[in-house]
């Protein structure tokens, strides 16, 4: 067997086994398919030994900062005489990434499953989802699931058993990208500005309502249905040792197959874009790959040659693995002009509570604009990289990372074509001059 | 008490409290621009980020760290000097830097924390922020958006401490700005402590704006006798050249027991009446004499009345108190206290605005002087002399008044230029409260002693060394303060040269 058909063939049915079943997002057909049938079993199983088997799994968060589920989980303080809140972090805004959505539309009842699993695990009768407020049909969808699971009963007064009662919240953000960092999404859900809390303390011991409270993304509770009926080695057959299980890949840009794949973790990039996304389209040539959503250092073309998409590979390549939001940047992309947009969105998103990046992102987008117009010196070019030094890591959150550390990678790796820019502004300065 | 390192000496600080004020207590500047000790910690500004060796996080805002014992606190590190430098720049980049026309300019944490922290030239090449200027908040606050750091101390004040909530922050970025609700202006009592409370010149008071450099105020304590709270103050005050030492403003000082941080809008503002209205000269039925002819008038006066009534300011320090009532006895005069106007009751809240606004009732009490209406208008009605001193007879029953007065010799006694001046047969003028030194007693028995502040260019003498003049036997400050003691009870205890500056509780 050689590697290509071998990474083609890797395509699994975990996550998405009802992606492609006409109206596998009504109850009736979800259940024809098997929703909700592990609760016979998870029901018979100690909550405590639910947390154990996804620890076991190696599920780590799907959100991009791929932290341990099951650890989080068992940061609750044991002895707090205060509710535990799930919020479930559906605020999706992270630019590429679109993997969630597919969840909430194809199967939202494996959401709400997952959901009753968390809850029972961790003692939480109270669960929140944020979703984007941009996703209006989508939560049509999913607020329509959540009704029929409490008319079947698989949510409310006698959700988990007599006297388990879950029930289900769906809070709709307003459109800001802060509110899917987990304490400015807590402090959305209390109805104040999306702003990130300082942390410590943590949300596992004060979060929503100054209550202990566990966020976690769309992709991860929903992966547990599987982990709970399949069991946690079935789970942690896939993927590399560290990096367990599948993975929901966006792959968008400039391939000749974009799409949703549902991947194992480990498999090679580049194979993975050639042979499952197609390729880099119209023959051209592979300039960089975004790994993960747009916050996640850029990797070249012969950087994407050896890079495994696990957390542990993409962080030997100086990387991130993010969301899951493959970019494909063929050789006609205009690196400039990309960061403009990357540090425009960035600046648009900042919540302007610290200084650093209210004030840093906005003073680097001038910057930017100024260079891309041919009006920049190459000592501008300096100051961007520096600024990116001065804002990174001394914020209340890592939104300005988001943003220092892609614009670092491509300043970095593709600091010629700034050059280019520099140089041609003053070419044509020369020539006016000599007119 | 706990042990912790700091740049790797060991220091022994409180513990219970964070970073900023464990540290600052024993003299360790960490800057700061949103943290204040009565709004809490926001640690929006990151200008207090410190390392902590071995630390994890090893960057933390001192604001939000609590002190721990054994704790290894970095400032003193490359690595810290430089974030304070870059948080300096970056809290420059979008400021107008308009410090020639700005009222804050000399008391700005942008400039000291510039010149301590930074020192660096511009590196800012590119157009600034627009904001909006000269917004008018209400309450006599004047916002402008762009010199505002958006620390939010004056948006915490407004939620925590008032509780009324008219301030946010709206937008998000680089365009996020303090404002009100549309159609829904400051209005708190209390709305100009967010001029002190602004470490930048966004807010600015329309009273003092433009008025004057704040480095030629000169900065005297004192106590705000605009209510019976006696709120701890600066009083601010400066002589321009050719003119007259006045006062540009009141400022809180703080004070744990009595007003925390803050003071009221109204007590802030009573210092303009220190400034206008004055008797700078006597007048003998209202018209202008000399002092020389005024005193001898006024000792002529005393001596031809055979009962004389003596009315007393409840503002009144205890020392000029007692000096009045050693007169009073001298003369076989009786005194009163009487001032029910100055209570408006349901004026107060239960924060600093008291009902009653005498600076000293509970002084009167002290002294033994009595205040009841019936007791005043009693001798009033017996009487062939009245000396008014300080007291302005406010809201009294002016028919009731004139009829008792109507065969009465009038002597007053007064800083002001009130009707009862131009109605007396004669009138004296006397220093007002920041003119004199004095020790009155708060609501809650507390009392507090101040210097004299403001020293006018002709200077009028104190009640107490008024009534001297007209023959009252205390002179000194010593024998006045052997009266006091005299007086006993709560007072024995008190050593009248050494109040604290917060003031002392009487027992």
């Amino acid at each position: 067997m050689d590697a290509k058909t071998e990474v083609k063939n890797q395509e699994v049915k975990i996550l998405s086994a009802k992606f492609d079943i006409e109206n596998a997002n009504t109850l009736e057909v979800a259940k024809q398919h098997g929703a909700y049938a592990t609760l016979d079993k998870l029901f018979a199983m100690e909550p405590g030994d639910v947390i154990e088997e996804v620890k076991k799994s190696g599920l780590r968060g799907r959100g991009g900062a791929g932290f341990p589920a099951g650890v989080k989980w068992s940061f609750l303080p044991k002895d707090s005489d205060k509710p535990v809140y799930l919020a479930v972090n559906s605020d999706e805004s992270e630019p590429a990434t679109f993997k969630d959505r597919y969840i909430l539309v194809r199967d939202p009842h494996m959401l709400i499953e997952g959901i009753i699993i968390c809850c029972y695990a961790i003692n939480c009768h109270d669960a929140y989802i944020y979703i984007r407020g941009e996703y209006t049909s989508q939560v049509k969808i999913l607020q329509r699931a959540i009704d029929e699971a409490y008319e079947a009963g698989y949510l409310g007064e006698k959700a988990a058993g007599p006297d388990f009662r879950i029930d289900v919240t769906v809070h709709r953000g307003a459109g800001a990208y802060i509110c899917g960092e987990e304490t400015a999404l807590l402090e959305s859900i209390e109805g104040k500005k999306g702003q990130p809390r300082s942390k410590p303390p943590f949300p596992a011991v004060v979060g929503l309502y100054d209550s202990p409270t566990i966020i976690n993304n769309v992709q991860s509770i929903a992966s547990l249905p599987f982990i709970i009926e399949q069991g946690a080695e079935a789970y942690a057959s896939y993927g590399t040792e560290k990096s367990c299980g599948t993975h929901l890949f966006g792959i968008s840009g400039h391939v000749a197959k974009p799409g949703m794949y549902e991947l194992p973790l480990g498999l090679p990039l580049l194979e993975v874009l050639n042979d499952v996304a197609g390729g880099v389209w119209k023959g051209r040539k592979l300039k960089g790959v975004i790994p993960g959503g747009s916050s996640t250092p850029v990797l070249t073309a012969e950087e994407a040659k050896t890079v495994t998409l696990d957390y542990e590979s993409m962080a030997e390549h100086g990387t991130m693995f993010g969301s899951g939001g493959i970019v494909v940047l063929d050789d006609s992309v205009d690196i400039v002009a990309l960061v403009k947009n990357l540090i425009d969105f960035y600046h648009h998103e900042s919540c302007g509570q610290c200084t650093p990046c209210r004030e840093g992102l906005g003073w680097m987008l001038k910057i930017v604009k100024k260079i891309l117009a041919g009006e920049g010196s190459s000592e501008d070019v300096d100051l961007l990289l520096e600024l990116c030094d001065n804002i990174e890591m001394k914020t209340v959150c890592v939104l300005s990372a988001a943003c220092t550390m892609p614009v670092r990678s491509y300043l970095n790796k593709f600091r010629h074509e700034f050059d280019a820019y520099v140089d041609k502004g003053a070419a044509r300065k020369a020539a006016e001059i000599q007119e | 008490m706990i042990k912790l390192f700091v740049n790797g000496e060991e220091v022994e600080v409180e513990s219970g409290k964070n970073l900023i004020d464990a540290i600052g207590a024993v003299g360790i500047e960490i800057p700061h621009l949103c943290y204040h000790p009565a709004l809490g910690a926001d640690g929006n500004c990151r200008m207090c980020l410190v390392g902590i060796e071995d630390g994890r996080p090893p960057l933390v805002p001192a604001c939000k760290t609590p002190a721990a014992e054994g704790m290894k606190v970095q400032l003193d590190t490359d690595k810290i000097k430089k974030i304070q430098k870059d948080i300096m720049e970056l809290e420059l980049i979008n400021h107008p830097t308009d410090c020639p026309v700005c009222d804050q300019a000399g008391e700005c944490a942008l400039q000291d924390y510039y010149m301590k922290y930074d020192c660096e030239s511009s590196r800012m090449r590119v157009e600034q922020v627009k904001k909006g200027k000269k917004i008018d908040f209400g309450c006599g606050v004047v916002h402008d958006q762009e010199r505002c750091i958006l620390c939010a101390r004056c948006v915490r004040f407004c939620r925590r401490i008032t509780k009324t909530g008219e301030l946010g922050i709206v937008n998000r970025t680089d365009a996020a700005r303090v404002s009100t609700f549309p159609g829904r202006p400051l209005n708190n009592r209390y709305a100009l402590n967010v001029v002190d409370l602004c470490p930048v010149g966004a807010m600015t008071s329309s009273d003092f704006r433009f008025k004057q450099r704040v480095w030629f105020l000169k900065k005297e304590e004192g106590v705000c006798h605009g209510c019976s709270k006696g709120c701890s103050i600066f009083i601010d005050h400066h002589r321009e050249k050719y003119k007259d030492d006045i006062i540009y403003r009141f400022r809180p000082r703080f004070n744990e027991q009595i007003n925390g941080y803050f003071m009221c809008d109204e007590g802030r503002l009573s210092y303009a009446a220190e400034n206008e209205n004055r008797l700078v000269e006597p007048l003998r039925k209202g018209r202008t004499a000399t002092i020389e002819v005024a005193l001898e008038q006024a000792v002529k006066l005393l001596k031809r009345a055979k009962r004389t009534l003596i009315l007393l300011s409840p503002d009144l320090p205890l020392e000029q108190l007692v000096a009045i009532q050693a007169f009073a006895a001298e003369l076989g005069a009786d005194c009163s206290g009487y001032s029910d106007g100055y209570t408006v009751t349901g004026d107060g809240d239960d924060y600093l605005i008291q009902d009653d606004k005498a600076a000293n009732r509970k002084g009167l009490e002290l002294l033994g002087i009595d205040t009841t209406a019936a007791a005043f208008y009693g001798k009033l009605e017996a009487a062939d002399c009245f000396i008014c001193i300080g007291n302005d007879l406010r809201k009294a029953d002016r028919k009731k008044l004139a009829k008792a007065l109507r065969d009465t010799k009038k002597l007053v006694l007064s800083s002001h230029r009130l009707q009862s001046v131009e109605e007396a047969d004669v009138a004296l003028p006397i220093a007002s409260y920041s003119e004199y030194a004095g020790s009155v007693v708060n609501c809650d028995g507390f009392l507090q002693s101040f210097g004299q502040a403001v020293c006018k260019n002709v200077a009028q003498p104190d009640a107490a060394q008024m009534v001297h003049k007209l023959g009252g036997p205390l002179g000194s400050r010593e024998e006045i303060l052997t009266a006091l003691k005299k007086v006993g009870g709560p007072l024995l205890a008190v050593d009248f040269n050494r109040v604290p500056a917060e003031g002392l509780k009487l027992t």
